[in-house]
């Protein structure tokens, strides 16, 4: 596989996460979407990453280069866990207040 | 690390043991009086240890942060708004039924946030420290969560903000697909090597402009500015119109001062059609405003449209300018929020500009501060915010910025009219209304009166003297 099937990959992961956040309605749903596109620059993240340490070894065997991208792959799982699990708390606290998670009730702020 | 490192660092680390040293307290002792003077305390012991570490700048702490005279003065802004935005907490909490004891640990873990900001150097850092912010900021705008305001408020600023930091992800990943490194320095060598295609490095651009533009509010991607500021809690709209957008500019600033933004023309170009669009727009939409914290947030829109003007050069002047623009207008909408923190009542936030008509005969040091500030805003001589247009304006003209330069001019006129409407109401003939509620708490009401008086006379003093902070500005810009 080429670097190309990676960014293809991720290039569709991520479009399918910015119209899943678009249009649908459920708060819920929309989180998980946000989710994919985080997934999908993790996917890209460490195709780069393989692709410049490839690039490098042919010059220098011992090379660390492409590390940076695959240790920022798990500084990012670790914040989108911090950012699900508030966001969370704020969706179950929209639910005791207007008993439901859709978005669309979120209109109220307005003159 | 070794121990200069250690040293540098020291302001930050203390920033960080700030919001466990308040969680500490809240297990030992809920009280919510020892709580916002232990954090005031801190804030003062973190200023303290900025002034001890201003001689051993520069520090570079590779590959995360790089300690310098830039930001020192981001920093110190910072930590200056969060104290003033903690004295406000305690008169706007302490009236409102809900605990506000765990107020202050997000308070501070942001704020520690905005300050990463600040001294990162590397993509790594730039993504903790904007998440640090902006998760803990999700907490802190659906605070009072038994209001239906502020949890709409909440969850739109979630949904908005997790959106753009994966497009700010992504344009991570396609600078570090082009360049093979994070750091900011290696970036720069990289390009200007040309070991890459820059089409893709200005794409990736394009994408991270999203994500700050967002934090920023800047036009396209001001839809929740309105909404946000209206339904947080005044103090917490405060700390997002100051704290947050400092941060947020300075690793836009330290960013493109590292790569050179000013060769990729097309990334200038974006900028600048942001900054026009931002101008134009903000200063429209806050025409018809009835409601003075939307009035201030579509102002704070057309402000940060101002600054990017002063962005767009990039060189010393436009830096310098960039740098007094932020005092000044951090100042100012501090003292403004603060006089709608002291006016807001148990049950309502003193928002709708009809509470402010005749503040003047019944408060009137309140309704001067108020005036300083929004004339300050407006731009009009003598107040701090005239000075930080005209550096601005200069910093524009010195590298031919006719566009920018020219809207800059127009809208200015154009937003005279919505903060002279305000003023006008305070000063028209008073209604016969009910009478003020009694404060909870007179010793922090008179020391946030008293605060509010200070910053106001600063206001006025950087107006007339701005050659008091201009020098420093400018010798610490140049310890880098």
């Amino acid at each position: 596989m080429t670097i190309n099937h990676y960014i293809f990959l991720s290039v569709a992961l991520f479009c399918i996460g910015i119209v899943g956040v678009l249009t649908r309605r459920n708060a819920i749903v929309i989180f998980m979407s946000v989710e994919l596109m985080l997934n999908a620059v993790n996917i890209l993240l460490v195709a780069f990453s393989k692709m410049h340490y490839l690039a490098a070894k042919i010059i220098n065997p011992a090379t660390q280069a492409g590390i940076e991208g695959q240790l920022f792959v798990f500084f990012i799982m670790v914040v989108a866990a911090a950012e699900v699990s508030v966001g969370l708390a704020i969706i179950v606290m929209m639910y005791r207040n207007i008993h439901s998670v859709d978005v669309n009730f979120l209109n109220r702020l307005k003159h | 690390m070794n121990e200069l490192q250690f040293k540098a660092l020291l302001p930050y680390s203390l920033l960080a043991t700030a919001s466990i040293i308040v969680i500490l307290l809240i297990a030992f002792r809920r009280n919510h009086f020892m709580i916002q003077v232990v954090g005031f305390l801190l804030m003062c012991g973190v200023i303290f240890a900025l002034v001890q570490v201003r001689p051993l700048l520069p520090v570079a702490i590779p590959p995360l942060f790089q300690i310098d005279g830039f930001a020192l003065l981001f920093t110190g802004l910072i930590i200056g708004s969060v104290a003033i935005v903690g004295l406000f907490s305690y008169i706007y909490f302490e009236a409102r039924e809900e605990n506000p004891k765990e107020y202050y640990i997000l308070l501070f873990l942001s704020t520690l946030g905005s300050a990463i900001l600040a001294i990162s150097n590397h993509f790594v850092s730039f993504f903790l420290g904007l998440e640090i912010l902006s998760v803990s900021l999700y907490g802190l705008i659906a605070y009072l969560r038994n209001r239906n305001h502020a949890v709409e408020a909440g969850m739109k600023y979630l949904v908005l903000a997790a959106l753009t930091s994966a497009f700010l992800l992504f344009g991570m990943a396609l600078v570090y697909m082009d360049t093979g490194t994070m750091s900011f320095p290696e970036i720069a060598q990289k390009l200007s090597a040309g070991g890459g295609s820059s089409v893709l490095f200005v794409m990736g651009m394009g994408f991270i402009v999203v994500a700050v533009g967002f934090k920023l509010a800047l036009v396209p991607f001001h839809l929740w500015a309105a909404d946000v500021y209206q339904g947080a809690p005044v103090p917490v709209t405060a700390f997002i119109a100051t704290v947050s957008k400092i941060g947020v500019f300075a690793i836009l600033l330290r960013f493109s001062l590292d790569v050179n933004l000013q060769n990729f023309p097309l990334a200038i170009d974006i900028f600048a059609i942001i900054a026009i669009a931002s101008m134009i727009i903000g200063n429209l939409l806050a025409l018809r405003q009835a409601n003075l914290k939307r009035l201030l947030a579509y102002s704070s829109i057309a402000h940060l449209g101002y600054l990017l003007v002063a962005f767009l050069p990039g060189n010393m002047a436009g830096v310098e300018a960039a740098v007094f623009y932020l005092l000044a207008y951090s100042i100012t909408l501090l003292s403004a929020f603060g006089i709608i923190t002291m006016l807001s009542t148990r049950k309502k936030d003193a928002d709708d500009v009809e509470i402010y008509r005749g503040l003047f005969w019944k408060k009137p040091l309140m309704a001067l501060v108020l005036t300083i500030a929004l004339l300050s805003l407006a731009g009009i001589p003598l107040t701090a915010g005239f000075i930080a247009k005209f550096y601005v304006l200069g910093a524009g003209i010195q590298s031919q910025l006719v566009l920018p330069v020219i809207v800059l001019v127009v809208t200015s006129v154009i937003g005279l009219y919505y903060y002279l409407r305000v003023i006008s109401v305070m000063f028209a003939a008073p209604v016969p209304a009910e009478a003020w509620e009694k404060t909870v708490s007179p010793l922090f009401y008179n020391s946030t009166y008293i605060a509010l008086v200070i910053l106001a006379l600063a206001l006025v003093a950087l107006g007339v003297f701005p050659g008091l902070v201009v020098e420093d500005i400018r010798t610490l810009l140049t310890v880098r």
